[in-house]
């Protein structure tokens, strides 16, 4: 990509793969001294053609590569494209499976807002204490999911027509002890961070997105629902078990970093209430419906929608007569935030050192926009 | 013959020694390297250590059996053997110099501080106090500079950043002293510990404690104010270009900041060398101890004040440097001036 042209009295700096935590990006940044003047997300660093990997694997093969899409968020992610291909082939999930696929689901998208609140305490500065706790207290939600699925990352857990293996014995109960703790963990994160006289100077009134911009600008997930805008689609278009579940859209009137950030650490809140319940009222029954492994499918054209921790990610699948999909087309919520980022500068003043803090509010998560 | 001239030079050296052993101890030892040296050590040391407990973690483990002492040692060392980068274009003695400057100057301001009533490297009267603020004043405009001859962007602004930051807080800083040296009548560091024998300066100029404390901490760029550092949006300000021993240079700069600020903190409101009898050590009511034990309290609580907040913004700091520290430092100076006449103190 050739460099855009710059005015001659600001100068061009890189948000760069040099920071801690830029991740895999290069972010360029005309300031005038401290004032930021324009952001350029310069993304496709990761492109590794997940989109083309998929259309030569068949169904099942393709669940591998699209989970590592987000490493930290991979239940959601799988559940997309295993849900487009459930729709697509016209294939049955028992109920037992949708609870256990929510339990995953929920389990995997506290830990990936762990990982996002943790480093929103590092971007406002060297400010070790909470992400090492929090990269500490994910190790309780590994370990379940170690326990259930066999790996701590990148499960490959969910299969058309159900999940690959059922509850462990006593698995109910270690659930409710892992909430317990991580309840406990959460009042901590509460006066830590969020109270913190430092962080809350940061945070507050940084960036300030307003409900009209949120929507014109097609933000989604927490960064949407920061805004004000009650918007998820786990509620909106209930998959899963999520009709079942018992759970509240959670938003925040304020529009700046702070309500994302709260966003997520209410939300986790939530996700806590949703795993106690499917722990205490996971009804029996068999887990899968049998997929038979060379399926040929018929010409035709799905969209699935899941609420990934980032946002809602739309997967668009055509299929053709043949056992692969024949095009996948993948909407990621990182991408449709980082053009919300990009004009975040626009429509509120911003400085340099609000660069991080801004970024980590969206929680980007760059693999995933460049897919 | 030759006994001759060795017996010479024995005696010359003997009597040298017995003469200057008391400069030479100063020099070498207290205010001096092995104090400087030591204290970057330990701080380092102890520093690492706390953060890891704070952080759920451990801290150094392997080099020294458990307690990781020597990690500081082998880091040290490896800042040693790396090759030295040199930006292009750049005159490589002014690069270099500089981050020999800033671990380097600040510790000229050392040799003012007592630490006890006859334990002053340079006893210039009533000129401590203004000497003090002159050598600090001139070690801001190092880093400035060591920006500039970076030829980097990140240097450039963090080099901004330090003369922004340093401007806001060191008005506050004089004028305390300012409060400091007129309660005590004198100039004098001495004079001025000497005043607080029956009650430290915290007590009744309690603001410009406040202010002075928050003064230290924003003079040696430690955490809530490491503002020209920030590496989240400045990968290391206006240290980026430098590596080797010459970042190894600039991160003693920090430390030796510290220690000079430090000390005249507690020279000025901690009653310095003053403190409660200890008969079973062996302290008196005047003592060294007094001194390195209120330091020692201080690095702790900087240290856990690092673990506890994050970075302020520029123009945060700048907010509280101009419109609340400034202001308050007048109104105790006001405050001093009318205790004064209604001859409190």
């Amino acid at each position: 990509m050739s460099e855009p042209t710059i005015t001659p009295d600001l100068m061009r700096i890189s948000w760069g793969p040099q920071h801690p935590m830029s991740g895999q990006t290069r972010i360029l940044l005309d300031v005038d001294g401290e004032k930021v003047h324009k952001i350029i997300a310069d993304l496709g660093f990761t492109h590794r053609g997940i989109e083309k990997i998929l259309e030569n694997r068949s169904f099942l093969q393709g669940i591998v590569p699209i989970e590592r899409m987000v490493m930290i968020d991979t239940a959601n992610i799988g559940l997309g494209y295993v849900m487009a291909i459930e729709e697509s082939l016209g294939i049955e999930v028992p109920e037992r499976a949708h609870w256990i696929r929510s339990l995953v689901c929920e389990l995997s998208r506290i830990s990936s807002h762990l990982y996002a609140f943790g480093l929103q305490a590092e971007s406002t500065g060297y400010f070790p204490a909470v992400f090492l706790w929090t990269t500490t207290d994910r190790t309780v939600l590994l370990d379940l999911m170690e326990e259930l699925t066999g790996a701590r990352f990148s499960y490959n857990f969910f299969l058309p027509g159900g999940v690959m293996k059922d509850l462990t014995e006593g698995f109910e109960d270690r659930v409710i002890e892992g909430v317990q703790y991580l309840r406990k963990r959460f009042e901590d994160y509460w006066t830590a961070m969020i109270e913190n006289i430092v962080f809350e100077a940061r945070c507050n009134d940084v960036a300030v997105l307003k409900p009209e911009d949120a929507i014109r600008l097609g933000a989604t997930g927490p960064v949407l629902r920061g805004s004000g805008i009650s918007i998820d689609v786990r509620k909106d278009e209930p998959y899963a078990a999520y009709g079942d579940l018992d759970f509240e859209v959670i938003t925040e009137s304020a529009c700046d970093s702070m309500a994302r950030t709260k966003v997520r650490y209410r939300e986790i809140g939530q996700s806590l209430n949703m795993m106690e319940q499917v722990a205490n009222e996971i009804p029996g029954g068999p887990i899968r419906t049998r997929f038979p492994l060379f399926t040929r499918s018929k010409p035709g054209e799905v969209y699935s929608r899941v609420e990934t921790g980032r946002g809602e990610m739309g997967i668009h699948m055509f299929t053709a007569v043949g056992m692969n999909p024949y095009r996948v087309k993948i909407n990621s919520p990182t991408l449709r935030n980082m053009y919300v980022f990009e004009r975040l500068c626009e429509l509120d003043e911003m400085l340099m050192a609000d660069v991080p803090v801004v970024i980590n509010s969206i929680d980007p998560w760059y693999l995933d926009s460049d897919r | 013959m030759n006994v001759n001239i060795l017996a010479s030079i024995w005696n010359y050296a003997t009597e040298f020694l017995a003469v200057n052993a008391k400069p030479l101890l100063q020099i070498y030892v207290l205010p001096g390297l092995i104090f400087i040296l030591g204290f970057a050590i330990i701080a380092v040391w102890f520093e690492r250590k706390f953060l890891a407990r704070a952080m759920l973690r451990v801290g150094p483990y392997y080099c020294g059996k458990r307690s990781g002492v020597l990690q500081v040692f082998a880091d040290f060392l490896k800042l040693f053997m790396k090759e030295i980068i040199v930006p292009k274009d750049m005159n490589f003695l002014f690069f270099a110099a500089m981050p020999v400057l800033v671990s380097t100057v600040p510790a000229l301001a050392l040799i003012l501080i007592p630490f006890d009533a006859n334990w002053v490297l340079w006893d210039i009267g009533s000129l401590g106090l203004p000497m003090f603020f002159a050598i600090a004043g001139i070690a801001p405009l190092i880093p400035i500079f060591a920006g500039w001859a970076s030829n980097n962007k990140y240097g450039f602004i963090g080099a901004f950043r330090v003369a922004y930051m340093y401007i806001s807080a060191e008005i506050p800083l004089v004028i305390c002293g300012a409060a400091v040296a007129i309660m005590a009548g004198s100039f004098d560091l001495v004079e001025i510990v000497q005043a607080q024998r029956n009650m430290w300066f915290a007590v009744p100029q309690f603001i410009g404690f406040v202010i002075f404390f928050l003064g230290v901490i924003i003079e040696s760029e430690r955490t809530p104010f490491d503002i020209p550092v920030a590496e989240v949006e400045l990968v290391l300000g206006w240290r980026t270009e430098y590596s080797g021993i010459l970042f190894g240079f600039t991160m003693m700069a920090e430390y030796v900041m510290f220690q000079a600020w430090t000390l005249l903190f507690i020279t000025l409101y901690l009653g310095g060398f003053n403190g409660p009898v200890l008969g079973f050590l062996g302290v008196t009511g005047s003592h060294i101890f007094w001194m390195l034990a209120k330091f020692a309290f201080m690095v702790v609580l900087i240290v856990l004040i690092r673990t506890v907040y994050p970075r302020l913004r520029l123009d945060q700091m700048l907010d509280l440097g101009w419109k609340y520290l400034t202001p308050l430092a007048l109104l105790n100076l006001a405050l001093v001036l009318g205790m004064k006449m209604l001859g409190v103190y």
